[in-house]
């Protein structure tokens, strides 16, 4: 732990007020683009994206019930959060603070509607951004005579590009997760259970300050044939089911996989364990072919290079196949979300790849699946945001153990 | 979870379905896909965007999940009945388009709204109109079935081996609940942690969810024991109103359901005045720090968050 506090310190550091603002600056220009009035946001990571307040990693049901709000216009951002600590997180905001609203409930849509008149005024025949509307603000005809308008339009190209400080956030929660997982593998032994293990990491990652899991963490045994595992409509390995608590045996090939966020910036981890014993070479085999997938992937990646350039590199450098799974990707983004965009190699087909060019202050989570069927195979993620020259890799764990020892 | 219960919560859903005219019911809420089809995703924290994952059709009685595999599937349902996940809209239009009875719906329910699933729907089932049904779905998880009392008990036990782990740890003591949760069985919060200590006074609030259901507990700690519950949980009888409540309650309080996950009713200060407590929803009662669940009965509540028999509940003197 003590190494990691000094690893720590080395990390990239985010200024929170010139990050708000940056993103701020971004999405009024969004706004201004689109000749939206206003934005109003109910979904967590456009709320951070607006305002700076991180709503706490809880339970779907409870994040939408005990939600935070947030109306945009050209000169005012207004917050209403829910939370236990929303004043000492919203403290030094630079928005103005509004009581927690219930959109959920049919009898807090008076208390809704009159924010939104506070801050946006008459919203009759204007354009407002919308990500969400729940039941109840449709039962009140909170936008009859607005014209909504989906604030992906607004957001998609504001959270595509991070400025320094969003990667620094990413750096940061990708270090806690790395570390966070060396204990868990060393818990993954025979006769532990996936939530042994599980424990284990979520216990030491709030040990080193991370309180923001956003995952239940995947520890699954993978089966070494298609045909012993769930069946898929897409006939391949299934990747990750979260069902069950496998108990580890002997020579169980382990995908894990978990996140976290520091600021909301999501990490993504992933990485193959063998239970209880060394790779055997076949094993070792495909390790090699994933190392040899992720490093075309780093070469091809830079400014100005298409999602589909970076695929075609990667199938090259498998012998002509795609390494990942089918259902989704060779790589994707991640941000304020887990999985966003870019995300190369999706049934949005080539020609979305084709058109998608790469530029500086995207991230891209590298995601090469080799599959030998009979022998299993190998799986692990790493992160790269793409630099005016080339890339830079975020991963700051050395290694994959137990493969490249 | 048993398939019997899997079954009467869908069976609940079509009857309030037939009461609507709704001909399908599209859902997007990971709460209210597990209540109607028994599939429970992998757990992620945060709201989600508003997608389908979830169909329920009137004229054949089947639920329809969005879902690649078909591991957790419940043995009411088959491979058939899944679609396959896909990010590309068109793909996603004609999953929907081959659900059997879908395109010919004139009534379509969803629990949120979404002007490009609108927009979609219309594509899909030309004569539809498009209805909310959040308020359908919180209307027929309000009142529990017996097993989903026991589910939430279950729950509740978890929550309090976390809650002793933290008491005994001597550092770290979020870190020590959470894997002491884990051994007892579930890595999944429905909340965040709360642990803090302040003197000889700990404070603990922990929520997670055991196979679908929610459990918790809340209070103030002092020797390892938790203070005595206050009067607002007492008040939480079948009958009470906003008024028994509000009386009854000392600090900030909030009584909302709690099934899978947060539910309705919904009452504190400011909100919940037309409700009145029914005999069979569970509660999460809080006062103050004080948190416990509770079943609802015609007479004095149930209490779930009732330290279990191994750590008797030797309450602290009250504030």
């Amino acid at each position: 732990m003590l190494l990691a506090m000094i690893v720590a310190a080395e990390l990239p550091t985010c200024e929170v007020k010139r990050m708000c603002a940056d993103r701020l600056a971004r999405l009024r220009s969004g706004l201004d683009e689109q000749q939206v009035d206003a934005a109003v946001l109910l979904h967590g990571p456009n709320v951070t994206y607006a305002t700076g307040f991180v709503p706490e990693a809880v339970d779907a049901s409870h994040a939408t019930y005990q939600r935070a709000l947030a109306i945009v216009t050209e000169d005012r951002v207004r917050l209403h959060a829910h939370g236990r600590d929303a004043h000492e997180k919203t403290d030094g905001l630079d928005c103005e603070i509004g009581a927690p609203l219930w959109p959920e409930l049919d009898d807090d849509t008076r208390a809704v509607r009159s924010a939104l008149q506070e801050v946006a005024g008459d919203l009759a025949g204007r354009r407002i951004a919308v990500d969400s509307v729940t039941g109840a603000m449709e039962r009140a005809g909170l936008y009859d005579d607005a014209q909504l308008v989906d604030a992906n339009r607004v957001l998609g190209p504001a959270r595509l590009i991070k400025t320094t400080d969003e990667v620094a956030c990413i750096e940061r929660s990708q270090f806690l997760t790395e570390w966070a997982m060396e204990p868990a593998r060393e818990a993954c032994v025979v006769g532990a259970t996936r939530r042994d293990v599980a424990g284990v990491f979520l216990e030491a990652l709030r040990g080193l300050g991370g309180d923001h899991n956003e995952i239940d963490p995947i520890f699954q045994p993978m089966p070494r044939s298609q045909r012993d595992g769930p069946y898929t409509a897409s006939g391949s390995v299934a990747f990750p089911t979260g069902v069950g608590n496998p108990r580890y045996q002997a020579g169980d090939l382990v995908w894990v996989d978990s996140g976290h966020g520091c600021g909301g910036y999501a990490s993504d981890y992933g990485r193959t364990w063998i239970v209880g014993r060394e790779p055997s070479a076949a094993e070792r085999s495909c390790f090699d072919r994933w190392l040899t997938i992720t490093r075309a992937c780093y070469d091809a990646i830079r400014p100005g290079v298409t999602l589909g350039d970076v695929a075609r590199r990667a199938v090259a450098a498998n012998g002509g196949t795609r390494p990942w799974l089918p259902y989704f990707y060779l790589a994707h983004g991640v941000g304020l979300e887990s999985a966003e965009m870019p995300m190369i190699g999706t049934d949005l087909g080539e020609e979305f790849d084709d058109n998608f060019v790469l530029a500086p202050g995207m991230i891209l989570v590298l995601e090469p699946v080799v599959w030998d069927d009979g022998v299993a195979g190998y799986r692990a993620e790493e992160i790269v945001v793409v630099t005016d020259d080339g890339n830079r890799i975020l991963s700051s764990f050395p290694g994959y153990a137990p493969f490249d020892s | 979870m048993t398939e019997s219960l899997t079954v009467r919560r869908r069976d609940r859903v079509l009857a309030a379905m037939a009461r609507r005219g709704l001909d399908a019911l599209v859902l997007g809420r990971a709460d209210n896909i597990c209540y109607a089809s028994g599939m429970q995703g992998l757990w992620t924290a945060g709201t989600r965007p508003f997608g389908a994952g979830c169909v329920v059709i009137a004229e054949t009685r089947r639920t329809h999940v969005l879902s690649t595999w078909d591991a957790g599937l419940p043995e009411t349902m088959t491979r058939a009945d899944l679609y396959p996940l896909t990010w590309n809209p068109q793909i996603m239009a004609r999953h929907l388009a081959a659900i059997d009875g879908f395109a010919e719906s004139t009534l379509i329910g969803v629990d949120e709204v979404s002007p490009s699933f609108e927009r979609a729907a219309k594509r899909i089932a030309p004569l539809s109109d498009i209805a909310t049904a959040d308020d359908l779905m919180a209307e027929v998880r309000r009142v529990k079935f017996d097993e989903e009392i026991e589910c939430i008990d279950a729950a509740c036990k978890v929550a309090w081996a976390g809650a002793d782990a933290a008491l005994e740890a001597p550092r770290n003591p979020a870190g020590a609940a959470i894997a002491a949760m884990a051994r007892a069985g579930t890595t999944v919060p429905s909340s965040a942690p709360t642990i803090l200590r302040a003197g000889d006074k700990t404070i603990i609030d922990l929520g997670v969810l055991l196979n679908g259901y929610e459990g918790g507990l809340g209070g103030t700690f002092i020797d390892g024991r938790r203070r005595a519950p206050p009067p607002l949980v007492d008040a939480c009888r079948g009958g009470a109103g906003h008024t028994d409540l509000a009386d009854a309650a000392d600090g900030p309080w909030l009584v909302r359901g709690l099934g899978l996950g947060f539910e309705h009713p919904v009452l504190d200060p400011d909100h919940g005045h037309r409700e009145v407590l029914k005999a069979g929803m569970v509660l999460s009662v809080s006062d103050g720090h004080h948190r416990d669940v509770i079943a609802v009965t015609d007479g004095p509540p149930r209490i779930l968050s009732t330290r279990p028999a191994t750590h008797p509940d030797s309450h602290a003197p009250a504030r």
